[in-house]
């Protein structure tokens, strides 16, 4: 089939790993480089040691090389990560954060963890961060209906982590609360069954 | 991306697709011609290495955005062959596959099963009370998750409430209370 079974209900993280890689960050290269044009539009010139914007998927594969060093972007160090955890934990609401921040940690962690100070701190901050919120997106669950959910303030990682199984239930809860006027009487108390 | 979240089929974006297709075959001109190129030093190598590796990740997008679209249209078949508005949405090649799709799952259908049926249960489009119809189209009601670029105005909720819908905002609801706006680019499916 065109499409793989895997892929169909949802979005795979190395996929999101990539719509992550588009975004901007700063890099101090180590070479220059003249001006080059590329489909998402012309980056550079590098003149090291000038800052330069580039995106991340270039900037990981110059640091594979050895040709940059990447700055973190300005939400990925102890404190803020520290402030938002402690807001986390504090209230109940999500609290802001980048909407692409689970992808852009990962793979920056991964890559270039020795251009940030303290990265195994960062690394236990983020879990901590991860299992408080996922903590309470089980709750949320609770209150899902046939409606609306809101769920402002997840990240694409965390919403493709609960799609499945809140995109299903929303199904199961629309059936069950249509029209019965409509024809479709038969597969509502079949869904009654399985739920 | 949206593509991939929607139950529905989505207006085809040709002339973005074309732009991009456009894109990469210049780019990949260039690489082709710099390649042959034997006084090219090594950083005009490296260049040449990153706007490969680019050219890779469009193209992926792309074609992951190809076979979304042709998974739906295969899945939907008839009934995209009897639905006009849907056609709109198509590219001509779209709807020729997709026709041509229908008309051979028809006949083969027909050729294994069908034929040695008495006449009248023959038809494949019936409809009957409290079955489903047996020509699926997409689920409009299927829940998604969609975010907004820009403030929009308030949804209407299946249940008659109504909520604001702001910049940045998310919400898990069945796809037709947000289908306008996606279709419009002021809301996304994440």
């Amino acid at each position: 089939m065109s499409l793989p079974q895997s892929l169909r209900t949802t979005v795979t993280p190395p996929e999101l790993e990539l719509i992550a890689s588009e975004q901007l960050v700063e890099i101090i290269p180590l070479v220059s480089m003249e001006r080059t044009a590329f489909i998402s539009g012309a980056y550079g010139p590098l003149r090291p040691p000038n800052k330069c914007k580039i995106p991340l998927w270039m900037a990981l594969n110059l640091k594979l090389k050895k040709k940059c060093h990447i700055v973190p972007p300005d939400w990925l160090n102890v404190d803020d990560l520290q402030a938002i955890l402690n807001k986390e934990t504090a209230s109940n609401a999500y609290s802001e954060v980048p909407f692409r921040y689970v992808e852009i940690a990962k793979v920056l962690l991964d890559v270039a963890s020795e251009d940030m100070p303290q990265p195994d701190k960062i690394r236990y901050l983020l879990k901590d961060l991860r299992e408080a919120r996922q903590a309470k997106c089980r709750d949320a669950l609770a209150l899902i209906n046939h409606s609306d959910v809101k769920m402002t303030n997840l990240s694409s990682m965390e919403l493709n982590e609960v799609r499945p199984v809140f995109v299903q239930s929303m199904n199961i809860w629309t059936k069950l609360v249509r029209d019965p006027t409509e024809n479709y009487i038969g597969e509502v108390e079949e869904d009654e069954r399985v739920s | 991306m949206n593509e991939r979240h929607a139950p529905d089929l989505l207006p085809a974006q040709q002339v973005l697709l074309a732009g991009l297709l456009d894109h990469i075959h210049r780019q990949t001109d260039t690489v082709q011609t710099l390649r042959a190129d034997p006084s090219s030093s090594e950083e005009d190598h490296f260049r040449i290495m990153l706007v490969q590796t680019e050219i890779e990740r469009v193209k992926f997008i792309v074609r992951s955005y190809v076979r979304t679209r042709l998974f739906k249209i295969e899945k939907y078949a008839r009934f995209i062959t009897m639905n006009e508005e849907l056609q709109m949405r198509m590219t001509a090649t779209e709807q020729e596959h997709a026709r041509r799709h229908a008309d051979l799952t028809d006949e083969h259908f027909f050729s294994s099963v069908l034929q040695s049926l008495p006449p009248p249960q023959r038809a494949l489009d019936e409809e009957f009370d409290l079955v489903p119809a047996m020509i699926a189209g997409p689920d409009l009601n299927r829940a998604v998750i969609a975010r907004a670029r820009s403030d929009c105005p308030a949804l209407e909720y299946p249940n008659g409430k109504t909520g604001t819908f702001s910049k940045g905002n998310v919400v898990l609801t069945p796809y037709n209370v947000v289908e306008r706006l996606v279709e419009e680019g002021f809301a996304e499916l994440v």
